[in-house]
């Protein structure tokens, strides 16, 4: 099985929807971002995998992986540095709570 | 990593030794990532994530591309795993873990998830993709790297000044506001 | 002096008499009556030389039309501001504007003393140009604009004195059992438009009887469409059913009574039928209703005029009940007679109100004939013209109403119509006694005048337009009437009516004097002295040589015999109640509850619309928390939808 497609892009979709769950449903701030990073993840999974099993995409895939990493990488700096700055006006990292764009 | 052991059959199972640690890798994924999004304590999910990107690592290697495992496990691990851990470590609060994990909608975010699932893997697995090969690839990194400099060489430096307003932006949101002399 | 500038000359000098009365009458004051009663005298004028011309056949056989303009052009459908001047236009021109003239003098005595009397002399004026222009004009929609005209000054001279309640509400009543005829009105002016296509008098009386002949239309539609107009001519003449606003609009100053109820706006539906002649006399059944309603109302209202005491109110009562015979004559096919007796009436109808105010003027303003008596010595003048009016509506040879009242009696007898003659002999009785029955109460007997009033006659600009009536109420009837059959009148008129004649198979037969005719008139006129007899020796007579005693003892006998009558009759036989319950109390419980479905079920639609809306967009604002998450979870499930239909869509 490990040399067919299937099976990777079967790990990524479940990978993709646990996080997607998890996103959805984690009142913690960082948990949701947590969430996000494994997303991304199966998303690059999947390219990698497609890379693999496709003869032309192959180096392809490998550069599209490497710039997801780096912009997943910008993405949670920013992420967290907001989530922070958020803490500090609210003391609480339940989002739940941010609801001040209400109304 | 093809050699004649990966093909080879398990005595007594009637998989390969490929198979084998393809499904070792993915439970530990998949394992480790539900830990994440499940967990109660916020430190067990942030280490449980370390767990799940080695996992992935394992995968990249699987599927022949060592320098994307390589780049995962430097970034991923190495540096957004540590970041979020100093987020937990920041955030903080007084108050023992939180009773409540989920909110209400977590129900319907399952039901979602569950739903998307079972729809995209009925897509992916119903589907013939064309121009497969039998086996996994390997990607040869001077490939790699000379198409990274000629191609993709735009992305490659927009990809950096990103970072870069990354770093300067996630600077000043994360700076304590000091009293202003003048003006707001 | 072009003949056309005559007739317009007609309309303009009112109409200018109005508009100059109405903007500088408050400054002149006291003699704010001097441009009204100018304008109408020079109106009389030109009147009186119109009329000459067009009875001298000045005008050529079919009389004077011309078109002034081209009032409404739509395409292919146009409507001419056009009038018409034949015999019968001269003969209502000849009461309208005489009588129009002497009330305007009357008016300046009588209303010397009311601050308001330049609005009066106003109202006047647009009145007298409003009744002008219907007589004058030449398409039913001028005439239906003449015939608004008409109630509407007769609304404003009705509650002339606003501030009085029950004038208000008499010209609002007035207006508006007008506007139920009205209905009916509108409805044949538009059947006779889609029939014929036009609203020209020429055009219409030549081809709808030419449409009946070739079968285009049926009968029946004719008649529809007399009866449709007849409607107006119920509510504009006060007939049964819609008689109820002409004795409540008594309210009104007596000058107004003498003009419009009695003289000139009443008139217009009997001119209304006369004019639609060629409509009517197609359509038998429709004459048998005229004569019918005609009859009905004569003798209806002449049982109620018995027992009144206003005097206003027996005069108002008399005069329904004389239209009523005047109807009853169109009816049977004796339009001529009809428009000889609306003359005639017209005249001594006019005398007897004016008489009344004069009365009423001399007693300070007493209405009650109960509190009246023994006026004769006090009040010469009016006293000597009321016993001539009243001999006159009597029909008591040789004065005028009894010429014209026995045409009519001896037309419907000759054309058949037994009943309408034998009702019509009973109403003459009738009519003599309550005359002379409201002639005892007032002038005779002992007074019974309030000791604080002290009665006089009235000042020369009262009395002068008196006794000027009073000669055409004594000889119009000799003059123009005479011989029976074939006199003046039936010469200006019988050409009019020759067509109709025609078709309804009338000829006249030469006049017996001791053959038939001669009979009739005896039985009337036998009749009529019978009244005359009862009520004299009931209330009394005062005459030089002749004195009879009121006995109000045998009065009070008598009434107490025929008790269950005479309380009918006092109470107008209870119509006004019944048209109040029946249209205030039903209608107004009608009203309601269709108010009551407006407000609550179309409003509440309407406002359950709006409540919903605003409810729904409650209730959807909460999906707007402010959180990411749930908007995430939004997402997710867009995504979900699109990516399921996306599936379905491309596997089909």
């Amino acid at each position: 099985m490990s040399h067919s497609l299937d099976a990777y892009l079967v790990l990524s979709v479940l990978l993709f929807c646990v996080g997607m769950f998890g996103f959805l449903a984690r009142r913690n701030a960082i948990a949701m971002l947590m969430s996000i990073e494994l997303m991304l993840n199966a998303v690059n999974l999947a390219f990698v995998a497609f890379g693999a099993f496709s003869p032309q995409l192959t180096v392809h895939a490998s550069v599209i992986a490497l710039m997801v990493i780096a912009v997943a990488a910008g993405e949670a700096t920013v992420g967290l540095a907001i989530v922070i700055a958020i803490f500090r006006n609210r003391r609480t990292p339940l989002v739940d709570e941010y609801d001040t764009m209400r109304d | 990593m093809s050699n004649a052991l990966a093909g080879a059959a398990i005595p007594g199972l009637g998989w390969s030794w490929d198979d084998l640690l393809f499904l070792l890798l993915a439970a530990t994924v998949l394992g480790a990532a539900l830990t994440v999004v499940l967990g109660r304590d916020i430190i067990r999910s942030g280490l449980a994530m370390i767990v799940s990107f080695a996992g992935l690592a394992g995968v990249y290697v699987l599927l022949g591309a060592p320098l994307v495992a390589a780049a995962q496990v430097l970034v991923y691990i190495g540096a957004i795993s540590i970041l979020v851990l100093f987020a937990i470590m920041l955030t903080q609060t007084k108050v023992g873990p939180v009773r409540l994990v989920f909110h209400h909608q977590a129900w319907a975010g399952a039901v979602a998830a569950v739903v998307l699932a079972a729809v995209l893997i009925g897509v992916v697995v119903s589907t013939a993709w064309p121009n497969t090969v039998s086996g996994p690839l390997h990607t040869a990194t001077t490939a790699l790297a000379r198409l990274l400099f000629s191609d993709y060489v735009l992305p490659l430096e927009v990809v950096s000044v990103l970072l870069l307003a990354a770093v300067v932006g996630g600077v000043f949101l994360a700076k304590r506001d000091e009293p202003q002399g003048e003006g707001r | 002096m072009s003949n056309e500038l005559l007739v317009l000359s007609l309309l303009v000098l009112p109409i200018a008499g109005f508009a100059l009365t109405a903007i500088f009458g408050r400054r002149l004051g006291a003699n704010s009556w001097a441009i009204s009663v100018g304008a109408i005298i020079l109106t009389w004028l030109a009147g009186m030389i119109l009329v000459i011309g067009q009875l001298t056949g000045g005008f050529g056989p079919d009389g004077l039309h011309f078109t002034l303009y081209t009032w409404i052009p739509a395409g292919s459908f146009q409507l001419d501001a056009n009038f018409a001047v034949d015999n019968l236009t001269a003969a209502l021109l000849i009461v309208v504007t005489t009588i129009g003239m002497l009330v305007h003098v009357y008016s300046i005595g009588y209303m010397a003393h009311d601050p308001g009397k330049w609005r009066f002399f106003a109202y006047l004026n647009f009145f007298m140009f409003s009744m002008l222009l219907l007589v004058l004009a030449g398409n039913f929609l001028l005439l239906f604009v003449a015939w608004e005209l008409v109630g509407l000054s007769s609304y404003l001279l009705i509650g002339f004195w606003y501030r009085r309640r029950s004038a208000a509400l008499a010209a609002k009543k007035a207006f508006l059992v007008n506007r139920v005829g009205d209905v009916g009105f509108s409805i044949g002016i538009w059947a006779i438009w889609t029939t014929v296509g036009s609203l020209n008098f020429s055009d219409v009386f030549t081809k709808l009887p030419q449409m009946l002949a070739s079968g285009q239309i049926q009968t029946w539609q004719m008649t529809g469409i007399a009866l449709l107009l007849l409607c107006g001519a119920v509510g504009k003449s006060a007939q049964f059913p819609l008689h109820v606003w002409l004795p409540d609009a008594m309210e009104g100053p007596t000058p107004v009574s003498a003009l419009i109820h009695a003289a000139t706006m009443v008139n217009a539906g009997v001119y209304m039928v006369a004019r639609t002649n060629p409509i009517f006399s197609h359509a038998p059944v429709a004459m048998v209703i005229v004569a019918a309603v005609g009859i009905f109302t004569a003798i209806f209202a002449a049982s109620i005029a018995l027992t009144q005491n206003d005097i206003k109110r027996v005069l108002a009562y008399s005069t329904l009940s004389q239209l009523g015979y005047m109807f009853a004559s169109l009816g049977v096919g004796a339009y001529a007679a009809a428009i000889f007796h609306l003359m005639t009436h017209g005249f001594f109808k006019g005398l007897l109100f004016l008489d009344s105010g004069s009365v009423i003027h001399g007693v300070h303003d007493e209405q009650d004939m109960n509190k009246m008596g023994g006026l004769w010595r006090k009040m010469p003048i009016t006293h000597a013209t009321m016993l001539i009016a009243s001999l006159a509506i009597s029909g008591i040879p040789p004065l005028a109403g009894f010429f014209s009242k026995d045409e009519i009696l001896g037309s419907s007898f000759r054309n058949g119509f037994y009943v309408v003659w034998l009702v019509g002999v009973v109403v003459a009785a009738m009519t003599a006694f309550y005359m002379f029955r409201l002639m005892g109460k007032t002038f005779y007997g002992p007074s019974h005048v309030d000791p604080q009033v002290h009665p006089h006659e009235s000042p020369p600009t009262m009395w002068v337009p008196l006794v000027l009536l009073a000669i055409p109420a004594a000889l119009l009837g000799l003059v123009i009437g005479w011989p029976p059959d074939s006199g003046l009148v039936h010469q200006w008129l019988d050409p009019v009516f020759a067509q109709a004649d025609q078709t309804l198979g009338l000829h006249h037969e030469a006049f017996q004097v001791f053959g038939i005719d001669g009979a009739l008139i005896l039985v009337s006129v036998a009749l009529a002295s019978f009244g005359v007899i009862a009520a004299v020796r009931l209330f009394g007579l005062r005459l030089p040589g002749r004195d009879v005693e009121p006995r109000p003892a045998l009065v009070e006998t008598t009434t107490a015999r025929l008790r269950p009558l005479y309380t009918a009759s006092f109470h107008k036989w209870w119509f006004d109640e019944l048209y109040h319950g029946l249209f205030f109390v039903i209608g107004g419980a009608v009203a309601r509850a269709a108010w009551w479905f407006d407000a609550h079920v179309v409003d509440g639609v309407v406002n359950g619309v709006g409540t919903f809306t605003i409810f729904s967009g409650r209730e959807v604002r909460r999906i707007q928390t402010g959180r990411v998450q749930n908007y995430a979870l939004g997402i997710a499930i867009g995504l979900l939808v699109m990516a399921a239909g996306f599936l379905v869509v491309t596997t089909r």
